[in-house]
């Protein structure tokens, strides 16, 4: 009997630990190292350990156990970070009024999205699920890193990662809500209403709660609470600033309203996300501390979005604005190192600058720069391994680590990625991608909504 | 003239009452001459793996009085000569919506603010009770009971909190008489609202939290209430709230539909952080989160509606390798690809059924529930998962003991032992033999005799499909369910044919409706934010129903059912 539970204990144990086999111990040789922070280094060796770097140097030798890859004339650099995009998730927006604030998209992560994969083929590591940008307030988001090839969501997360939320500005919320609905709001000065009044009431709210909780605190102290409030919770929460701020936005004006709004209400973490227009207002920006992730060349796709340059992110850079470049789309995730060599064309940017709008700006936008975004010692062990220069139009991917994990390896690339099947789903399932750019990813599942909800084309 | 008028008076009398008393006599249940029933030779499976052979059970007024040999047959006995039957305990099942109407659907007027719906619009109606929905009449619940069921869990239809649940006898008076557990659970689905919030899945877990946090703290509000009212703001009962009292208790847990391997997740993570008792309803895509399962301490009903294995087509398959092998045709790489894609179909189809197997491995108790799944095919579903790695036994404890243990009424059934309730199912041969057939069933001591009907395969398959008629579909998409009607008519050969959808509200003309054997086929365009999109139907028909799929273009395919209309 007492051998039956040794047994049985023995086998949680070991059930567990495959279940947690989210960190791996890694020798990467001779290659290239681009740190991106600390300067490029050459016939260098990068040693992991549990998912962390712990030595870079030369002429290492693997522990027993350790994997070795021999990166001798290929570039090793760090995972490829992407501060805007809507993989591995379910569900996009939750349409149905201006501000949903209390919805959080970590509820419907997807570790069995394909897409994680494909991005995973392109160096990239980590990414930033958001919601999309029905509405003024749309739902919080989750970092995540790609761990694909688990059916644990949560395997997804990024412990620890600061909270964040979507904002947009402009012309989708007032679609949605406003000439959809004949609800605030129908014009730009609604958004800014939408978001004061959400602002404002979430701080009577947070007032409300800590005298409350305060006055639960005197002995003998019976009153009634005050109601929850989910989406009140959460505007506490900002203006507490425990969350981080990341805006759909493009026009110059209105970037420069939700500067204003923030300083009125004392936010500080605001990053704009698209920012097309924030070519004109990067000193303001900068001034604020707030942050861009833009794209490298896309625009036109609707009215507000004419205005554009590919000189956008340079500009912004220059001016001391910490700029990312950004996907919002499952196919340009599987090559942001091509986005980002845009910046070389369109402004000048050196090397490390440009890398830098890949990996250690986004991870500074999403408060995660300490653990990711560079390969230095005691960061974790997110890297991607490229033949070429990840710069260079010829470069391929080759390897992909998260936290030492080797997640995609070119060699062992094969026809069919998916984790799960559906066997009453239609084979096409399989082969069947969206790579069309129909306006942003931002609207996923909102025009469906509006056209059920409002019968509207 | 006078008396023939009187005549002809007396003689619609007389035709009047023959009439009604023909009526009547279809309708009326007789009292049973004896309350008391033997059934003797029989094989008694008592429970799983504890086995009497050639005895006799003993029933009297609704319970087992004796089981076993050498017992005495009171005079009065109504005496069932089960010869080299088989008797199990009747079976019991963990979650359908046997027995229970489905509301209609009222017309969908538009929210004039859609943020913030009456929560009944929404789905939010955790304070109705499955009581109110149960019709006795409803010919599921003997199709059920002729599959060997004898109790059934039951929810109300609706949206994300749908009810309060109730575990029925399938066989009874009325529905008082059949209920033997009200508030089962509190019935809980991710299932969004259409048209308004909570919309999607992510509003409706911060819904079902909000709400949760809510009940609580409102609750504890209402406790110091009692406890003084003096000078105290009243709390204003809301029903809604009311109804998560007795689960923030752990009186009473939630029953939560979860099918596929993420619902599982997001309900596990609902529960870790609000801290409820979960039964995991439906489940068809478990078996690689049992380690969550088992740390969330959850109880477990699998789901018996899985999808089809292609037997059959497997013999034609190799005949046709040889034809193709002889005409030394290479293959494609198309023909490659697919052929890999459909492994991998099978492969899952293989997982679905082997999920009770790995949970029985894993050490997990489990039973099984019926929802969606049609009682005709059960005994085929079990006999897969048998053949998937699963014992008779440990099937039958699936059916019995283990979902009488889950559901707290292990007391009374779940076992052929004295004392218990008279629940028992008889079958010629035993339940996991192919051409096993349900003779008797006993509910709550009732006798339900079935007749034994030679199939007529020859003609059923030798009939072709008829697809013309108004059939209601619903599609499952991810923007929650697509419903409406498809009329067909079939003019001399020519098919016609309208669909409307829940999703539009105009009329769709039917394409190319193609009718083979029993696969019915055709396409409708639908306009789509101001694009068209072409959405087609496959499915397969039999007289009252159809299953298959909608595919719409880009959004890709949907699991689409369908009733004829009559």
């Amino acid at each position: 009997m007492k051998l039956k539970i040794f047994f049985l204990l023995l086998c949680c144990t070991w059930l567990g630990a495959q279940a947690q086999s989210l960190t791996g111990n890694v020798l990467i040789k001779n290659g290239t190292v681009l740190t991106v922070t600390k300067g490029t280094l050459e016939n260098t060796d990068v040693l992991v350990k549990d998912g962390k770097i712990t030595q870079i140097g030369k002429n290492f030798v693997a522990p027993a156990g350790y994997k070795v890859i021999d990166a001798s004339g290929m570039h090793v650099m760090p995972g490829i970070i992407d501060a805007h995009s809507h993989i591995a998730l379910s569900v996009v927006n939750e349409a149905t009024q201006p501000n949903t604030g209390q919805v959080f998209v970590g509820d419907a992560l997807d570790p069995l999205d394909v897409s994680i994969y494909r991005a995973l083929a392109g160096g990239c590591t980590t990414s930033h699920a958001m919601h999309g940008s029905a509405n003024a307030i749309g739902g919080q988001c989750e970092t995540i890193k790609h761990r694909y090839g688990t059916v644990d969501a949560d395997a997804l997360r990024m412990e620890g990662a600061p909270r964040t939320i979507k904002f947009a500005l402009g012309e989708n919320p007032t679609r949605v809500h406003g000439s959809g609905n004949g609800i605030v709001p129908r014009t730009r000065m609604g958004v800014e209403h939408v978001i004061r009044q959400s602002f404002a009431e979430g701080k009577e709210y947070m007032e409300k709660w800590d005298e409350y909780k305060a006055a639960t605190k005197v002995k003998g102290f019976r009153g009634a609470p005050p109601v929850y409030d989910y989406r009140l919770e959460t505007m506490a929460d900002i203006l507490r600033g425990n969350i981080i701020i990341h805006c759909h936005s493009y026009r110059a004006d209105e970037i420069y309203m939700l500067l204003n709004v923030c300083k009125d209400f004392g936010v500080k973490k605001l990053v704009f996300q698209h920012v097309n227009e924030g070519f004109k207002v990067a000193p303001e920006l900068a001034q604020f501390g707030a942050m861009a992730s833009v794209f490298a060349d896309w625009w036109a796709y609707k009215f507000e979005v004419y205005y554009s340059t590919a000189y956008n992110a340079a500009i912004l850079h220059k001016n001391g604005v910490v700029t990312s470049i950004n996907s919002d789309s499952e196919e340009l995730i599987r090559h942001l190192y091509h986005e980002a060599a845009k910046t070389q064309k369109y402004g000048g940017l050196t090397d490390d600058e440009a890398l830098a709008m890949i990996t250690i700006n986004p991870a500074k936008q999403l408060g995660i720069e300490n653990r990711v975004g560079s390969i230095e010692v005691g960061k974790e062990a997110d890297i991607a391994i490229f033949k070429g220069h990840p710069l260079s139009s010829y470069t391929i991917p080759m390897l992909t680590i998260v936290d030492g994990v080797v997640r995609f390896d070119r060699e062992k690339d094969a026809d069919d990625q998916r984790i799960y099947v559906d066997p009453k789903g239609n084979n096409d399932n399989a082969t069947f991608h969206k790579y069309y750019h129909n306006h942003e990813n931002c609207l996923e599942g909102a025009e469906q909504t509006m056209v059920k909800l409002f019968g509207f084309n | 003239m006078r008396k023939q008028y009187r005549l002809w008076q007396l003689m619609l009398l007389v035709c009047w009452c023959w009439a009604t008393n023909l009526q009547a006599q279809d309708e009326v249940v007789l009292t049973p001459v004896t309350k008391t029933y033997a059934i003797t030779n029989v094989n008694i499976n008592q429970a799983p793996g504890k086995k009497i052979e050639m005895g006799t059970i003993l029933i009297k007024d609704g319970v087992i009085k004796a089981v076993g040999k050498n017992i005495t047959i009171p005079a009065d006995a109504w005496v069932i000569k089960a010869d080299s039957m088989q008797a199990y305990a009747g079976f019991i099942d963990g979650f359908s919506r046997t027995g229970v109407t489905k509301p209609k659907e009222e017309g969908r007027e538009r929210q004039k603010d859609p943020g913030n719906p009456p929560p009944d619009k929404a789905g939010i109606t955790p304070q109705n009770d499955v009581r109110a929905f149960i019709n006795p009449a409803d010919k599921a619940i003997e199709e059920w009971r002729n599959a060997g069921f004898t109790i059934a869990h039951v929810a109300p239809y609706g949206g994300m909190l749908p009810g309060q649940s109730a575990l029925i006898l399938l066989g009874g008076s009325g529905t008082d008489n059949m209920v033997l557990q009200s508030n089962a659970a509190l019935y809980s689905e991710l299932t969004p609202a259409e048209r308004m919030y909570p919309n999607t899945i992510i509003g409706v877990m911060a819904k079902f939290r909000e709400l949760y946090l809510q009940a609580s703290i409102t609750k504890n509000y209402e406790a110091v209430y009692a406890s003084n009212r003096n000078g105290l703001e009243r709390p204003q009962p809301d029903r809604v709230l009311q109804a998560f009292y007795p689960v923030i208790d752990k009186k009473q847990a939630v029953a939560f539909k979860a099918e596929k391997v993420l619902d599982v997740q997001r309900v596990i993570n609902l529960q870790k952080d609000l801290g409820f008792n979960v039964t995991l309803v439906d489940v068809k895509e478990g078996w690689d989160v049992i380690n969550k399962i088992k740390a969330a301490n959850a109880k477990v009903f699998l789901s018996l509606d899985l999808p089809e294995k292609k037997k059959e087509e497997k013999k034609e398959d190799k005949k046709d390798d040889k034809k193709e092998s002889k005409s030394d045709k290479p293959k494609t790489a198309t023909e490659f690809e697919k052929e890999a894609l459909d492994k991998r179909k099978e492969e899952f189809t293989n997982k679905y059924f082997g999920q009770a197997s790995a949970f029985q491995k894993a050490g997990i108790a489990f039973a099984f529930s019926t929802n969606n799944a049609k009682a005709k095919d059960i005994p085929a579903t079990l006999l897969n998962v048998i053949a998937a790695g699963l014992t008779e036994d440990q099937a039958l404890a699936a059916l019995t003991t283990t979902p009488a243990q889950l559901l707290g009424i292990s007391d009374r059934v779940g076992t052929l032992e004295v004392g218990k309730m008279a629940n028992i199912v008889i079958s010629d041969k035993s339940y996991f033999n192919e051409k096993a057939k349900v003779r008797y069933v006993f509910v709550d001591g009732v006798l339900y005799k079935q007749e034994v009907k030679e199939e007529k395969k020859a003609e059923n398959t030798g009939k072709k499909a008829d697809a013309s008629g108004r059939w209601s579909y619903t599609a499952e998409t991810p923007q929650g369910a697509n419903t409406g009607i498809i009329s067909i008519k079939n003019d001399g050969g020519k098919m016609t044919g309208t669909l409307t959808s829940s999703m539009a509200n105009r009329d769709y003309e039917l394409q190319d409706i193609v009718l083979d054997g029993n696969k019915l086929s055709f396409f409708y365009t639908a306009d789509f934010g101001g694009n068209s999109l072409k959405v087609e139907f496959n499915v397969a028909l039999d007289a009252t129903s159809f299953e298959g799929t909608m595919t719409a273009g880009r959004f890709g395919s949907f699991p689409v059912k369908g009733n004829k209309e009559p």
